[in-house]
């Protein structure tokens, strides 16, 4: 075990680095697929993929969005792929995500897992680019590069994301545009 | 409504990107009172949107394993964790193999680490030791020592020489073991057992004797 020591630390500073950002991973996996296990199938793919190829990536910072991409392409082509069907929430709750949506003092707040399952429940293009926006912290034009939209477009489905989920709390869904 | 821009349009940019709004969308904003009002209520909204979105993983673990991938993708992960192993890296593909497989998988990717026959020194083995934050005495003579990655933590990986050939020694000092666990997996053989707060793997080779060194091999954790 005495790899080159530039080498070693370039492979290890990025091993770090994933191991870093893959919660992350596992999380916007999770919020496309709708399932825990397919969820984790695709960050493995994605960690693979992403080991090697980790020369194209030079710069760090750029590692973020360039795996977010890769778990993107590996959730389509794992439905392509195997042709699973598409989650129904209710199949989904059976199959045991309710213990992933139940109530957990560590949340400190009460009211998440209504969130969630609110999420849940948003058409995939509302909830995919708002997962893109809060959780992976792209910008909207960064998400319409994504997604291939127009950034108008990614505003007018982060909106509409938003608004439905405006009656969790209690609010009033605004109008909407055309 | 106030000034140029409609409030629906306002609202559209405010609930696309409420933390960042456009000069025009401000300037709305700042004249249009249920505008504002909307604006706060987004804002408001967003802490626990991150919150929700940022799934306590933990739960994940408390649900029954699902039907994992198949052998050929196992194998293909192993074969990128060897690389990340050599490269000083941690383990990251959960979840992970028992235990037993991920001690054979470790060992299967040092192969070399049994070629060797000279004793390593005191001083490099006192420093792979003290990498691991290990103490650990052995009698045998000790013939390869490296301080490898292993479940997140930097662990003692030594060959021991035997009587009956080389044997491989973990120590794991932040992993449990219940009781003695002999294992089986492919070409090799062994046990992990209890040792000091942690416990200890012992690797040999399939057909290979290593019971009547267990013993002494796990007295060496202090």
């Amino acid at each position: 075990m005495n790899p080159s020591p530039r080498g070693n630390t370039a492979t290890s500073a990025f091993a770090r680095l994933l191991e870093t950002l893959r919660p992350d991973l596992v999380r916007f996996a999770f919020w496309l697929a709708r399932d825990r296990a397919v969820a984790e199938d695709v960050v493995q793919e994605t960690l693979i993929r992403a080991w090697k190829s980790r020369e194209e990536i030079k710069d760090p910072a750029a590692t973020r969005p360039w795996l977010l991409t890769i778990v993107r392409r590996e959730h389509a082509r794992l439905y392509e792929r195997k042709r699973l069907p598409t989650v129904d929430l209710a199949d989904a709750e059976a199959q045991g995500d309710p213990a992933l949506l139940a109530s957990d003092s560590s949340d400190g707040e009460a009211g998440l897992d209504d969130l969630r399952r609110a999420i849940l429940q948003l058409p995939d293009e509302y909830r995919e680019p708002l997962v893109l926006q809060v959780l992976g912290g792209m910008t909207t034009a960064e998400i319409g590069e994504q997604l291939g939209l127009t950034q108008s477009a990614v505003l007018t489905r982060l909106f509409r994301a938003r608004n439905r989920l405006r009656v969790i709390y209690g609010l009033a869904p605004t109008e909407d545009v055309e | 409504m106030s000034g140029a821009l409609e409030c629906k349009h306002a609202r559209v940019a405010i609930g696309g990107e409420p933390q960042v709004l456009s000069a025009e969308v401000a300037q709305h904003v700042a004249t249009c009172a249920a505008c504002a009002k909307f604006h706060d209520e987004t804002l408001a909204m967003e802490g626990r949107l991150k919150a929700a979105l940022e799934l306590p993983l933990h739960r994940f673990r408390k649900l029954p394993e699902p039907a994992r991938v198949a052998p050929r993708r196992f194998a293909l992960a192993a074969s990128v964790l060897l690389a990340m192993l050599v490269g000083g890296g941690a383990w990251l593909f959960r979840p992970q193999p028992a235990l037993a497989g991920e001690v054979v998988e470790h060992v299967k990717h040092e192969p070399g680490s049994w070629q060797v026959h000279e004793p390593v020194s005191p001083e490099a083995l006192a420093a792979v030791l003290a990498k691991a934050g290990v103490r650990y005495d052995t009698r045998f003579p000790v013939t390869y020592a490296s301080p490898c990655p292993f479940r997140g933590h930097i662990v003692p990986h030594l060959v021991v020489q035997t009587d009956h050939g080389p044997l491989t020694v973990m120590v794991l000092a932040h992993v449990t073991a219940e009781g003695a666990g002999e294992f089986s997996e492919g070409e090799y053989h062994g046990v992990v057992l209890p040792a000091g707060a942690g416990s200890i793997a012992v690797v040999a080779r399939e057909g290979q004797e290593f019971d009547g060194y267990v013993e002494t091999l796990r007295e060496g954790v202090r």
